[in-house]
């Protein structure tokens, strides 16, 4: 439905701010984008994944193993301190951006 | 449900992170992938479709290899490990997820710990040959380690006093006997006279019975000069040692205990200073009591003043040890020449008795271990010869799995891993094998501590203290880093030679087949070679034994039981006091259902010689110091009878020969053909250096005895009735009808009856005393028997090693003979010939080698040549026999070879 680089531009918010109230493991935040887009976005593994270690290894977020009660063990995921800085810079130059496209192509179609 | 991990890690290679890192990785990966498959089996989809769907999530597994490194390659490891280890572990597997410690830092270390991390992981992939190596190695570490601690505790480790390097022995030189005890007078003068010795004291060994509630205590001590203790620098733990002037006779009424008898008999009570006791039937007061461990005169139990008599010490009986403590800065060299510049005064001064004699000046310790100096010297070039063979079976083990590795170690090689790391590499994993080994090899000699012990207690002076401390742990992981060294390093460099080139032209097997080949037959030729070293020298010694223990001594020691009694002076001051108790005590013993008859002898046969001079009625006199002697026994009329001696002329002694009759004596033959080879001994009447007045006449001729032990030619005897020169300490012995040692109480009992006072002590079956006569001789043959078994079991697997590889090497060249027709015998001989050929080989050169060493066994050996054709014969058949079967059971192998299926092997 989406380009895979329109995708690309917007996994990283998408991930940061899905932790944002609290940490979710790895399956789940892929599950979480698909419901909560209504199947319009979707990450597959291969993608996901590296975008994970990628986010930890800039510290943004630090994943780590916890066994919940019934379940098996997972690594969860929690955002830093840093990565909470990063998101909300994101949303900021998220919705500029969005607001100024909007502009161009609303005023284009208007 | 599928092993997600397993799923992922066979998938996914990430040879650049940390091992760390890449199993965070998997782990993550397979644990997201179950979410996906328990998900789809939530929504209700089969088993087998759910795992497909999960299995779909991944699909191009390089790709996803690519962005993970992109991602997260700040967690690179090092660029030798990122190019050595995939192919490692295509090679070898993967490594296990538990060693994942990246060393940093220092470079070498983290390069030795890699290696070693590395060489244990893949000793654990091989642990067949793990075992077999360290098994072997701890065979010939144990056996170096076990010799070693004895050589360490004998010869090595100083004596238990302080400043022991200046004790020093000193000992008189006759020319007739060597080395000799010293003539109480000639001690008197040597103190007198010396210059160089801080002090000398004298010391004799002597018995004593303890009169104690429970009954009367044997007791063995030591008679010493006053200084002897302040000599030996050991102050006393209670109380005091002698004065001098305590050390005179009539003053002498004390005694010193050892700590022993102090625990033992008077519970330690320290109120004991002071408290008279009965020593044979007379009082002596304790003065002190030595510290625990204090060994002085043999194991004393007590010591008590020597108390020499100026006026009437003499020159002509040499009993007396001496011991001295040289002056600072004067060596045992300069002790010596003064001691013998003395002696040669004394010589002039004293024509009669001191002519021809000298002394000697030796050190205390050397002294100790002169008897088993040479024992113990062959038994530990046996155990490093045995080490040798470990040696190269182990490093024939590591060429034959270094060919095997030829692939892994030509790709690291490929990969930039140079020569000298490698070599490092290959060396660290076996020096990992010989401490293995080593460890084990310690465990080993720990447990044979204790059999050692007892079998060289009263052989080795100082057996007790056989034990693994310091020196010997620091020995053995010596012995074991060399030996990994040494094994490590051929097969190392062999290896290391292999080259990508090589590998890929010969299609993988082995790149220097035949340098390797050549090498692992040298070591087993050199092996076979140790071996029949060691098993001549042991087959010589084993003959020996054998000729020693057929050696007839003259007596029958079975079923004969002998113990001693001692007459107390205090309470048998007469001779016919003396001689009524053995008297009655024979009488008694021979009144004992179980008793065939009971003699009497002042010293035990097999236990040295006892002479005496003496001259012979009508001859002239000999010039002094010349005089023949004769070893000198004092008997009952049925010692014979007990003993089993033949008479062979003339008669035994009766009861008629009593105290008053007439004095006769008997020789034996050794006597009669040293003293009267064309005369009659029968009337012929000697005069016996024994203190006493007149002529004995010879009455009999009886067999020879060894009185000196089996291996000591007998020298002549001569007897005297106990009526005619009782001595105070007499042997018993009796024989019985059955078991001697079952007599034991009835005979402790029937002495107690006589005298209550008196102990029957030393109480042993003959048989006992002959076999303890040779305990050196079986201690040597049963180790050396031992080492040479060990050896030869380890030649025959190591045989057993090379041909079974070198079948297993040629199953397409024998399948190939097989199928143009060669029969299974044709490969039985190709197989067995090869490995017999080898064989014969070392058994040249061994036997060649084992010609070279086998003098220096010398007086180990009795009665065989150290070139005794029989031993070299009965070696070579024996290894030609057990080589034989070790290359039969492979041949047995390959003559089961299929020719379709070998052919097809390519």
């Amino acid at each position: 439905m989406f380009s895979p680089e329109l995708k690309k531009g917007s996994i990283e918010m998408l991930i940061l701010s899905l932790i944002e109230s609290r940490p979710r493991h790895g399956y789940e935040i892929g599950k979480l984008i698909e419901a909560r887009s209504g199947g319009k976005l979707s990450f597959a593994l291969p993608t996901l994944y590296p975008t994970l270690l990628r986010l930890e290894n800039r510290g943004l977020i630090k994943g780590r193993w916890v066994e919940k009660a019934g379940e098996r063990e997972r690594c969860f995921y929690r955002l830093t301190p840093e990565g909470r800085r990063v998101l909300a810079e994101h949303r900021k130059t998220w919705k500029a951006y969005v607001a100024a496209v909007n502009d161009v192509i609303g005023a284009e179609g208007a | 449900m599928r092993d997600w991990q397993a799923f992922v890690r066979e998938r996914l290679k990430l040879p650049g992170l940390t091992l760390e890192r890449e199993s965070r990785v998997v782990r993550e990966l397979a644990a997201q992938l179950e979410d996906f498959y328990e998900d789809a089996r939530a929504r209700g989809v089969s088993d087998a479709e759910a795992d497909a769907y999960a299995c779909r999530q991944i699909e191009d597994w390089r790709q996803m290899a690519r962005d993970v490194w992109l991602a997260d390659r700040q967690h690179a490891r090092p660029r030798f490990d990122r190019t050595i280890e995939p192919v490692l572990e295509r090679l070898a597997g993967p490594m296990p997820a538990h060693v994942n410690g990246r060393p940093g830092g220092l470079f070498v270390l983290a390069n030795a710990l890699r290696d070693a991390r590395y060489s244990i992981r893949q000793l654990l992939r091989s642990p067949g040959f793990a075992t077999v190596a360290m098994l072997t190695l701890a065979l010939g570490i144990g056996a170096t380690t076990a010799i070693f601690s004895v050589v360490n505790a004998v010869m090595l480790r100083p004596l238990s006093f302080p400043q022991p390097e200046s004790l020093v022995r000193v000992h008189e030189l006759l020319q007739k006997f060597g080395r000799f005890s010293v003539a109480p007078a000639t001690f008197l003068d040597w103190r007198q006279q010396n210059t160089v010795f801080e002090h000398i004291a004298a010391f004799n060994s002597t018995g004593a019975t303890l009169a104690t509630d429970s009954g009367p205590q044997r007791l063995s001590g030591g008679l010493v000069t006053w200084d002897s203790f302040e000599l030996l620098r050991v102050n006393p733990a209670l109380g005091r040692t002698f004065r001098q002037d305590e050390d005179a006779p009539g003053k002498d009424g004390v005694i010193v205990l050892s700590h022993r008898l102090w625990q033992q008999r008077f519970g330690g009570d320290p109120g004991v200073l002071g408290r008279s006791v009965s020593l044979n039937g007379a009082p002596v007061t304790i003065v002190g009591v030595m510290p625990a461990g204090f060994n002085f005169v043999g194991e004393s139990e007590f010591w008590r003043p020597l108390a020499l008599n100026p006026a009437n010490a003499t020159r002509g009986g040499h009993f007396l040890g001496v011991i001295a403590r040289l002056k600072p800065g004067v060596s045992i060299e300069q002790a010596g020449a003064e001691m013998k510049s003395i002696s040669e005064r004394l010589a002039i001064q004293y024509p009669a008795n001191s002519a021809n004699e000298s002394a000697e000046v030796i050190g205390l310790h050397a002294q100790v271990v002169e008897t088993i100096r040479p024992a113990l010297l062959t038994l530990l070039a046996a155990v490093g010869v045995l080490i040798l063979i470990a040696c190269a079976n182990v490093a024939n083990l590591l060429l034959v799995r270094a060919t095997v590795r030829t692939k892994e170690i030509a790709i690291r090689t490929a990969l930039g891993a140079g020569r000298g790391r490698l070599i490092l590499q290959m060396l660290c994993e076996s020096t990992i094998l010989a401490l293995g080994g080593g460890l084990l090899g310690l465990l080993l000699a720990y447990l044979t501590i204790k059999p050692i012990q007892t079998l060289s207690a009263g052989i080795i002076p100082r057996a007790a203290t056989i034990a693994i401390d310091g020196t010997v742990l620091t020995f053995a992981f010596a012995v074991s880093v060399i030996t990994g060294l040494l094994f490590g390093l051929v097969p190392a460099l062999q290896a290391s030679r292999s080259t990508i080139g090589s590998v890929l032209k010969e299609g993988g097997r082995s790149s220097n087949a035949a340098s390797g080949r050549w090498l692992r037959n040298g070591l087993l030729v050199a092996e076979v070679a140790m071996s029949i070293v060691l098993l001549v020298l042991s087959v010589l010694l084993l003959r020996s034994f054998a000729r020693l223990t057929n050696v007839d001594p003259g007596f029958r020691p079975e079923s004969v039981l002998a113990f001693r009694v001692a007459l107390p002076n205090a309470s048998y001051p007469e001779d016919q006091h003396r001689i009524a108790f053995y008297d009655r005590l024979i009488e008694r013993m021979e009144a004992l259902p179980q008793v065939i008859s009971t003699g009497l002898i002042n010293a035990l046969p097999m236990r040295g010689d006892y002479l005496l001079s003496f001259s012979v009625k009508g001859r002239p006199p000999a010039k002094p110091n010349e005089e023949p002697s004769a070893n000198y026994r004092v008997i009952s009329p049925h010692y014979f009878e007990a003993m089993s001696i033949p008479v062979t002329r003339g008669r035994a002694f009766t009861p008629r020969d009593a105290q008053k009759a007439p004095m006769v004596a008997i020789v034996d033959q050794g006597f009669v053909n040293r003293h009267f080879p064309n005369e009659d001994p029968i009337g012929q009447a000697i005069d016996i250096g024994n203190g006493g007045e007149g002529f004995y006449e010879i009455v009999g001729v009886v067999g020879e005895v060894r009185q000196a032990g089996l291996d000591a030619t007998p020298f002549p005897t001569m007897y005297v009735p106990y009526s005619q020169d009782v001595f105070s300490g007499m042997w018993v012995v009796t024989k019985t009808r059955d078991d001697p040692a079952a007599l034991g109480g009835l005979a402790r009992q029937t002495v107690q009856e006589i005298d209550g006072a008196l102990p029957a002590f030393a109480m042993t079956p003959l048989a006992t005393v002959v076999s303890d006569s040779v305990a050196q001789r079986r201690f040597s043959m049963l180790l050396l028997t031992l080492f040479a078994s060990i050896a030869l079991f380890l030649t025959a697997v190591g045989l057993y090693g090379v041909v079974s590889y070198s079948v297993s090497q040629r199953t397409q060249e024998i399948g190939l003979r097989m199928a143009i027709g060669a029969q299974r015998g044709d490969v039985m001989r190709l197989v067995v010939g090869g490995g017999m050929r080898l064989a014969l080989v070392g058994m040249v050169l061994g036997i060649a080698s084992a010609l070279g060493v086998a003098n220096f066994l010398g007086t180990m050996l009795f009665e065989v040549t150290p070139f005794d054709p029989a031993s070299y014969i009965a070696t070579s058949v024996v290894l030609m026999a057990i080589a034989a079967l070790a290359c039969f059971v492979p041949a047995r192998r390959a003559m089961r070879v299929d020719p379709i299926v070998a052919l097809r092997q390519e």
